[in-house]
């Protein structure tokens, strides 16, 4: 499951453990096109927790990672931030790439 | 409506590939243009086709496309914007933003596309964008450069006015731009996008702007950097890389197998798109490779 968060809330959850974390934007459409494909995605990964964060109603956090292209997806183990995903993926390669960082 | 299969490309390969298709009685679409291809119709004389010797380009191009159309082929001139693989099929955004949708996809789409600026693919999703209409509120009240390939791109750089703090339209065509007042038109050859984290500057030739700002530094040959915090990359045709996120791709080609298989599931690449020779009998080879090859994937996928 993709859990959708604020900023407070980012704080709070994301920074323990395996995060992935979908920066996004109603007016996106790779953004819209991302989610389905993420949530598959989120229940084949058990172990690591999916979030998505609107980027319009947390316009701070997004700068903090420095977003600037959405969809991007942000990777993040014991709140170290590993990398930034950008852009549209097919489940298989989102898989692979977020394997390989953690 | 989902198609079994769009045909993405309308010269020898997409043709092949959709007669094919057709034949084996799966709902096709192809999108392309009714003059089938510029490479064939421009072509002064074709002489290596089997069965239809000395043959003027634009005679064979009407053969195929007869072909095509007598047993039915429809097709449609889309311009597509992305193909996004969504597991078990696939949705196909248009430039005008329409949707279309199918279980599986021929990309024959040839080899016209131009090749990307120094540091455009680096620089991807850090600053370089290809999509003004997506990327847009995330360069609110920031400065931007738009490259424009056709005139088609001048109502992106309007509608970027409206948003961001300043917008530079560099027009890669000859015509005048038409575009409104808050749009700066520079005429200049881009060069090469450079920066650190993220984009920051983009280095062109030849500059000449009715803007001193601009005018000032690096006349002819020297260069000169225009600093920005987003760049707008717009081209009418674009690499498949692009087209298609997550396509893995040989240099300038796409990775396909003898099967005409790339590495997503559903997606099959035929013609000159797939690497030399580029010759026409070759793509259409390769389209009835590709064409069975999708008749497999759909008989597999029902199951």
């Amino acid at each position: 499951m993709v859990k959708k968060i604020n900023a407070e809330e980012f704080k709070n959850e994301a920074m323990k453990g395996c995060a992935v974390v979908d920066f996004s934007a109603v007016w996106c459409g790779p953004c819209k096109m991302l989610a389905p494909v993420l949530e598959e995605v989120s229940e084949e990964m058990g172990d690591v927790n999916f979030y998505n964060v609107d980027v319009d109603e947390n316009q701070n956090l997004a700068a903090e990672y420095g977003i600037m292209n959405i969809p991007a997806v942000l990777v993040l183990k014991d709140g170290q931030k590993k990398d930034i995903l950008v852009g549209f993926k097919p489940k298989e390669a989102l898989v692979e790439e977020i394997k390989a960082l953690l | 409506m989902r198609y079994d299969v769009i045909v993405i490309g309308s010269g020898p390969a997409g043709l092949s590939a959709a007669i094919t298709l057709k034949i084996r009685n799966k709902n096709v679409l192809v999108v392309g243009n009714a003059e089938v291809s510029e490479k064939v119709s421009k072509a002064h004389e074709i002489n290596n086709y089997l069965g239809i010797p000395a043959v003027k380009g634009s005679d064979l191009a009407g053969q195929f496309l007869e072909h095509a159309k007598s047993i039915g082929v429809e097709i449609q001139n889309y311009q597509i914007h992305t193909v996004y693989a969504m597991g078990s099929f696939f949705s196909l955004q248009t430039t005008d933003n329409e949707t279309l949708e199918a279980n599986a996809i021929v990309l024959a789409t040839g080899v016209s596309f131009g090749k990307p600026y120094p540091g455009e693919n680096e620089f991807l999703g850090r600053g370089v964008s290809y999509c003004a209409t997506c990327d847009a509120p995330l360069y609110k009240g920031k400065k931007i450069v738009i490259i424009g390939s056709s005139a088609k791109e001048e109502k992106e750089a309007d509608f970027m006015s409206e948003i961001c703090s300043e917008v530079i339209y560099i027009p890669t065509y000859k015509e005048e731009p038409e575009v409104n007042g808050k749009v700066q038109v520079l005429k200049a050859v881009p060069m090469e996008i450079k920066g650190g984290m993220k984009a920051d500057t983009l280095v062109v030739r030849n500059a000449e702007s009715e803007n001193q700002g601009l005018k000032a530094a690096g006349e002819g040959d020297a260069g000169q950097e225009i600093k920005a915090d987003g760049f707008f990359i717009l081209r009418e045709s674009v690499s498949p890389g692009q087209l298609v996120p997550g396509l893995k791709m040989d240099g300038n080609h796409i990775e396909v197998n003898r099967k005409m298989e790339t590495n997503i599931k559903g997606l099959f690449a035929c013609g000159d798109i797939t690497g030399a020779p580029y010759q026409y009998i070759k793509a259409a080879g390769e389209g009835n490779v590709a064409a069975i090859s999708v008749v497999e994937y759909l008989a597999q996928l029902k199951k």
